[in-house]
């Protein structure tokens, strides 16, 4: 069920790209992974948005925290009487991140499958390669050397795994609105460095390839996040210098 | 990252009823995420998991396995085992171990991939040993590759000829593994070199098979036949031609004197073409890996029949002595019997795990497997049954 409706074909796509973008593996990778975040960048800015809207109602929760510090109960409800009057979900900013995970996770996986360096999992990508689509069988194993890159095995120099923390953290950290509480603020200051590291772990171990995503990725959820902030602060200083050439 | 407000709200008549311990923001969204990636990345691979398939040797009393963790040596005729790896200090702790092969009475060539350095930093290698024949000490070994062995290489001319995942072929002495000679093939080497006579043969994912001096490891073809997918098995020699397969689904009949093209065009099957065939003098049988079994007739490379089993088949399809039957091990360990004559199975044996490699002799058929909990096996074959003999571990040592 996986295989069939995400890896096999995020697989032959990346097969695809890989064809008809001068059989280069890195280009093939940065073009599926452009294409899949753009696929999934609705659901994107609605997780974002969501994020900074439950941002901007931090004050107003914590007023309630602590006017109803003794009656839980009665805060819950305030609070989500609060949700409703702002047109907030709660829930608003984690269902497009559990929509997007298996398909982020379909197109690691894919990569990873593609770069197959052993008897065992080239095996399997012969499994996953649809046999309507021609020739694509010619084309394994990908040409995947890159500079000093072999994209099947890991980064030797960890020149990746260092790129992949920075862009992590650098991504974290821009996403990651400034939380009010100090349970908030201390969970995300954790995830601030556990996150980056975690991934950096992960790109010494595997494929490099997959480091090669993961900096793509993480340079592409700062773009949008750049972009989301710009035309948020758009319209409020096209206002201000409009009021400001009024008087 | 975005955090989440993980809110417990559950509709309770009209009322929504939030559960106050949750609504310290992201408290277990990154847990989650975090179990997720761990979830992710166990599934994807890692850590100690299998590569690749092990491989055996067979001696006169003994059968030489490579079990991962160590290398045994059990008696043929009864499993017991006789001598294991795990119990000399020289190679305790060491492997894993995928490939065995022999110089009786002089040497044992093991490979296994383990991680040079140490801790986080530490990286993939292959490594090559020669162990004593008796005494089990580490005669020498050999560790200036980049890539894994896959295969075990063959012993000639007091040389061991074996590729590497470094695209590379090279030609050891046996006795102190100094380097006689390499060849870059341009892509790895996962098939056992063939040797005949002072020509070595060898395929590679590059797509080609080359023909090598076999004492200088120079050039003998022109060029090396080109094909149009990467090439895992080694070539199966006839009179004056070899057999090979490739992933571009075609078997390819080559002169061995000068690599040209024998048949009129390749046979073409399938699927991807990974192990070797086999051959009663007159056919050749191959299987592919979507488990389509072919007859074809060597001479002509005409279809004579197909059958399909269930599973990839990505291993060497053994024969029979007489050549009534063929035996044929797919990706989930099950092996089948067919007719050579028409191609009817006639016998399946329920596997336990995928099969690392088969050897046939006699009638007696052995077995290695990877995860499975016995993982090295012997059988009686006949045509319409399969006995097991023995396993190792015994079920009752577990």
């Amino acid at each position: 069920m996986w295989d069939q409706f995400v890896l096999n074909p995020m697989i032959n796509l990346l097969l695809l790209f890989y064809r008809f973008l001068g059989q280069q593996t890195i280009i093939a990778i940065a073009g599926l992974t452009v294409l899949v975040r753009l696929l999934v960048l609705p659901l994107t800015l609605r997780q974002q948005q969501s994020a900074r809207r439950m941002q901007e109602l931090q004050p107003e929760m914590e007023k309630i925290q602590k006017k109803y510090a003794k009656d839980p109960e009665k805060r819950a409800q305030e609070q989500m009487k609060l949700y409703q009057k702002a047109g907030v979900s709660p829930l608003g900013g984690c269902l497009p991140t559990f929509i997007q995970f298996p398909i982020l996770i379909g197109l690691w996986q894919s990569i990873v499958r593609v770069l197959a360096v052993s008897p065992l999992d080239l095996l399997k990508l012969s499994q996953n390669i649809w046999p309507f689509l021609p020739n694509l069988s010619s084309l394994i194993p990908l040409q995947s050397n890159f500079l000093w890159l072999d994209l099947g095995q890991p980064d030797r120099y960890f020149v990746l795994p260092a790129l992949v923390v920075v862009t992590s953290w650098l991504s974290q950290k821009i996403l990651t609105p400034p939380a009010t509480d100090p349970n908030s603020a201390a969970m995300a200051q954790q995830m601030q460095i556990t996150m980056p590291l975690m991934f950096g772990l992960i790109s010494i171990s595997y494929a490099s390839g997959l480091s090669i995503y993961f900096v793509l990725s993480n340079l592409i959820t700062m773009s949008t996040q750049y972009l989301v902030r710009r035309n948020k602060s758009a319209p409020t200083s096209a206002r201000g210098a409009k009021e400001r050439s009024k008087e | 990252m975005t955090q989440c407000p993980s809110l417990d709200v559950t509709n309770q008549g009209d009322s929504i009823r939030v559960s106050e311990k949750r609504l310290v923001q992201g408290r277990f969204y990154p847990v989650t995420l975090l179990l997720l990636a761990t979830l992710t990345l166990s599934s994807c691979g890692g850590g100690a998991r299998a590569t690749s398939w092990t491989d055996l040797a067979i001696n006169d009393q003994v059968i030489y396995a490579a079990d991962l963790a160590s290398i045994v040596a059990l008696d043929k005729e009864t499993g017991e085992v006789v001598w294991d790896s795990a119990d000399e200090a020289d190679l305790e702790g060491l492997g894993p171990f995928y490939t065995v092969n022999l110089l009786p009475e002089t040497a044992l060539f093991v490979t296994s991939q383990e991680r040079s350095g140490g801790g986080l930093f530490a990286q993939p290698r292959g490594v090559l040993r020669a162990l004593e024949w008796d005494a089990d000490d580490v005669l020498w070994q050999f560790t200036g590759t980049t890539g894994y062995y896959i295969a075990p290489g063959i012993v000639t001319d007091n040389m061991l000829i074996i590729g590497n995942g470094d695209g590379l072929v090279y030609a050891l002495d046996a006795e102190d593994g100094s380097e006689v000679w390499s060849f870059d093939t341009g892509g790895r080497v996962w098939s056992t070199p063939l040797v005949i006579s002072d020509t070595v043969y060898v395929t590679s994912l590059s797509h080609r098979l080359y023909a090598l001096d076999l004492a200088t490891g120079r050039e003998v073809w022109d060029g090396p036949l080109e094909t149009g997918g990467a090439m895992t098995a080694q070539p199966l020699p006839l009179d004056d031609l070899l057999f090979v397969g490739a992933f571009d689904s075609k078997i390819y009949a080559v002169h061995q004197e000068d690599g040209s093209l024998a048949w009129p065009q390749p046979f073409e099957g399938q699927a991807w073409f990974w192990g070797s065939p086999a051959t009663d003098g007159t056919d050749i049988y191959i299987a592919d890996v979507n488990g389509n079994v072919y007859a074809i007739q060597a001479e002509t490379g005409t279809l004579r029949w197909q059958e399909a089993v269930e599973g990839p088949v990505a291993r060497k399809v053994l024969l029979s002595p007489e050549g009534d039957f063929l035996l044929v091990g797919n990706d989930a360990g099950d092996i089948i019997i067919l007719d050579t004559q028409d191609g009817r199975v006639l016998e399946t044996h329920d596997g336990i795990g995928p099969l690392g490699s088969m050897a046939l002799e006699g009638h007696v058929l052995y077995v290695t497997r990877i995860l499975a909990d016995q993982r090295i096996q012997a059988f009686e074959i006949e045509p319409d049954d399969i006995d097991l003999l023995w396993e190792y571990p015994q079920p009752e040592d577990n």
